[in-house]
């Protein structure tokens, strides 16, 4: 056994206390589960008994999902209604004394506040785009502020200063106590809870705008991997790791977005059997998005994916996977059917150009473009580490000709391929912060038009296997 | 070595101020992030991040976009490359900044055809340069006045793109033909000579160049060994325990 003892790799250690957390996680979200309808109970009682109706139900309303189809007085009134309401909440004399209607309300107000300034602006994107709709037309062109993108994040950085929640996370990260910093309105639960749900919402409200290293840095105080309060509530959980996900993907650095999608979609698949409701229901959807990015993160980021991802990947997505890792020109058409099946819904934050119709290009397009760029730099990886994993050394042009491209073209590849194995890996800190890794099994060099290969094995892994077989006969 | 993204070691403390505080949505800050996209350029320092929030402060207020400074961001962000900095920036743009010439041009009242024309010549530059098509970067670069005029505000372009290739170069190679060389960081004779040996410390060997070894260009193989933790076993020690046979 001493022999195993030497140069373990740390990303192991990491994954497998990642893993005692998942399980604390799950544990803990029974437990909630089971307690959820005394919650409601409760609270349901005490807020008949203490506030008057009005007041509740405008805090139920703003948790209530719109309908899609809408009409557009209905979200011109629904922006003012929210209007009113976080005016009425920020603005009061004091901090308001309300309780919220239930564990959930505080992330279900901030979520549907940020869906509804989401599919408005995608919905005044399109029509200006298609500009046969006179009357709406004019309508959007008169309220040029409604939902608009200020507005919305005033809202959102409003809620987090008055709850100092960003300055209590940081006191519980010194720990210490967090009340202390908390003052007159964090220490509320009301104003904690929606100041804390709305830095996810900034999370979330910056990656639909495309701007993905200030929505990694908005998480600057959240502990992601801990017990955090989003853990508590599934839905704030899920998204939270979403974006993250993707924010980093965005940014190229696929081995922490595949740790990010991994975890989520580990513990959804430990916690499916406990939610059975309407809640589960919109979460599947978003699970077979993030199965869809990670299989493009691996044709980035050759890796070795947990098991149960891993099968569950192949199920899915077996055989766009299988393409996308074989890389070439044919994967193009796979990158692209996925990213557009599971990226955020982009939004464009200023109201559209009416008179241009052809000018409001969907946002989606031109992120899409962009990462397509990044995915074409990279097509041939595949192929060339393919054909280098078989030799210790090469010759250049021998390999041109076996590749069918011109020497200097293979060059290119070589230094293309190299650079992307390095990448910037999360390791302490905040999400942005991380550390250069070379992240290939396969490394080279080239001395004039010879190629040294070597390669990084990876000893065989015994003690899982050996546990495992112990446990069952023993 | 690990920096995080948001750091820079030149920035100034004004600057530093209003990233982290709700100034940087401030319309009236564009100017003070406008002067230090300048002080960048003229400097030869970066800093991603502000330049990053000037964007956005541009893509929410597009009255106050100034066509000229978000060339030069991105051609500032050239000279990292292949960090994704380009990316970032071209994600904070119009959306029909990249949709072709002809599309746009047709309409008399796109006022920012030039912009848009401008953003996608430099997309052309970063792609070749993300592909490590260094020889065709720079007769690229050649082929067009446009490409003279976006890259004469940042002082020292060409030499900050050669460190940069030179970097990249010198991950993945030992030896490489002088001749292949020379394409690659565009420039010959005694120029090509000087910055070799000078700037880059190579060696220069009749026809062949050759790079130092460094920890990216050994290609050293290594085996990756299962770390076996007594925890690990615990549970198998406890039954044996539990359960004397």
């Amino acid at each position: 056994m001493s022999g195993f003892q030497n140069g373990g790799t740390p990303a192991r250690m990491i994954d497998d206390d990642s893993d005692v957390e998942e399980e604390a996680l799950a544990a803990d979200y029974r437990e909630q589960v089971q307690y959820e309808g005394m919650d409601e109970m409760d609270g349901g009682s005490m807020s008949m008994a203490q506030q008057t109706d009005d007041i509740q139900s405008r805090l139920a309303a703003a948790a209530q999902p719109l309908d899609f189809s809408a009409p557009l007085e209905v979200k011109f009134s629904s922006y003012d209604n929210y209007c009113s309401l976080f005016h009425f909440i920020l603005n009061s004399e004091g901090p308001v004394d309300l309780e919220p209607p239930s564990y959930y309300w505080a992330w279900d107000v901030i979520d549907e506040f940020i869906y509804q300034f989401n599919s408005f602006c995608s919905y005044r994107n399109r029509v200006a785009r298609q500009g046969n709709n006179e009357e709406e037309i004019t309508v959007l062109r008169e309220a040029p502020n409604t939902w608009g993108c200020y507005s919305v994040l005033n809202v959102l950085y409003s809620l987090i200063q008055r709850s100092q929640i960003n300055e209590q996370l940081a006191a519980m990260k010194r720990n210490e106590e967090p009340m202390a910093v908390a003052g007159d309105y964090g220490s509320k639960p009301l104003y904690r809870m929606l100041g804390y749900f709305s830095i996810i919402g900034l999370l979330r409200v910056h990656c639909l705008l495309g701007d993905f290293s200030l929505a990694l840095k908005t998480l600057d105080d959240i502990e992601l991997n801990k017990k955090a309060m989003f853990a508590r509530v599934m839905a704030a959980h899920f998204t939270t790791y979403y974006y993250v996900g993707f924010s980093y993907m965005m940014m190229r650095r696929y081995a922490d977005a595949i740790r990010m999608f991994s975890h989520i979609l580990i513990y959804v698949s430990r916690t499916k059997n406990f939610q059975k409701n309407a809640q589960y229901d919109s979460i599947t959807k978003k699970n077979d998005q993030m199965y869809a990015l990670i299989a493009i993160c691996v044709a980035f980021h050759p890796t070795r994916l947990d098991d149960t991802i891993h099968t569950a990947l192949r199920e899915k997505y077996g055989d766009q996977l299988l393409k996308l890792q074989r890389g070439g020109p044919e994967s193009l058409p796979i990158f692209e059917e996925l990213f557009r099946a599971s990226c955020p819904k982009f939004i464009s934050p200023t109201p559209p150009d009416f008179d241009n119709p052809e000018l409001n290009v969907d946002p989606l397009e031109h992120h899409l473009a962009i990462f397509m760029d990044e995915v074409k730099t990279n097509m041939w990886s595949p192929t060339v580490k393919s054909y280098l994993r078989l030799y210790t050394t090469m010759d250049l042009k021998k390999l041109a000709g076996f590749l069918e491209v011109e020497p200097e073209k293979l060059r290119g590849w070589l230094l293309v391929n190299k650079q992307r194995s390095r990448q910037i890996r999360w390791t302490d800190n905040g999400l942005l912060d991380g550390e250069i890794v070379g992240s290939g099994d396969l490394d080279y060099a080239m001395q004039g038009d010879l190629i040294h290969i070597s390669e990084a094995k990876v000893g065989r892994k015994l003690v899982d296997w050996y546990l495992r077989n112990l446990a069952r006969t023993y | 070595m690990g920096v995080p993204f948001d750091y820079a070691p030149d920035r100034p403390e004004h600057i530093d101020a209003i990233l982290n505080g709700l100034d940087r949505y401030n319309p009236e800050t564009t100017a003070v992030f406008q002067e230090y996209v300048v002080q960048q350029c003229d400097q030869k320092f970066y800093d991603c991040y502000a330049n990053l929030a000037l964007l956005k402060l541009y893509q929410f207020n597009p009255h106050l976009t100034k066509d000229e400074t978000i060339t030069n961001i991105l051609v500032k962000s050239l000279t990292v490359f292949p960090s994704p900095d380009f990316s970032l920036a071209l994600h904070l743009l119009p959306p029909h900044i990249l949709t072709p010439a002809s599309a746009s041009s047709a309409l008399p009242a796109a006022g920012d055809a030039p912009l848009s024309e401008a953003v996608q010549k430099l997309n052309v530059l970063n792609n070749l340069l993300a592909q490590a098509s260094y020889a065709a970067f720079w007769s690229t670069l050649d082929s067009d006045d446009l490409y003279a005029d976006l890259t004469a505000d940042v002082a020292g372009f060409d030499e900050l793109i050669r460190i940069r290739i030179a970097l990249t170069i010198s991950q993945s190679v030992r030896e490489i033909e002088r001749s292949v060389l020379e394409s690659w960081l565009g420039m010959q004779g005694d120029a090509f000579d000087k910055f070799v040996k000078d700037v880059c410390g190579w060696e220069i060997e009749g026809t062949v160049v050759k790079v130092p070894l460094n920890k990216e260009n050994e290609a050293k193989g290594t085996v990756v060994r299962e770390n076996v933790k007594m925890e690990q076993f615990s549970r198998v020690i406890r039954r044996a325990y539990e359960q004397p046979a």
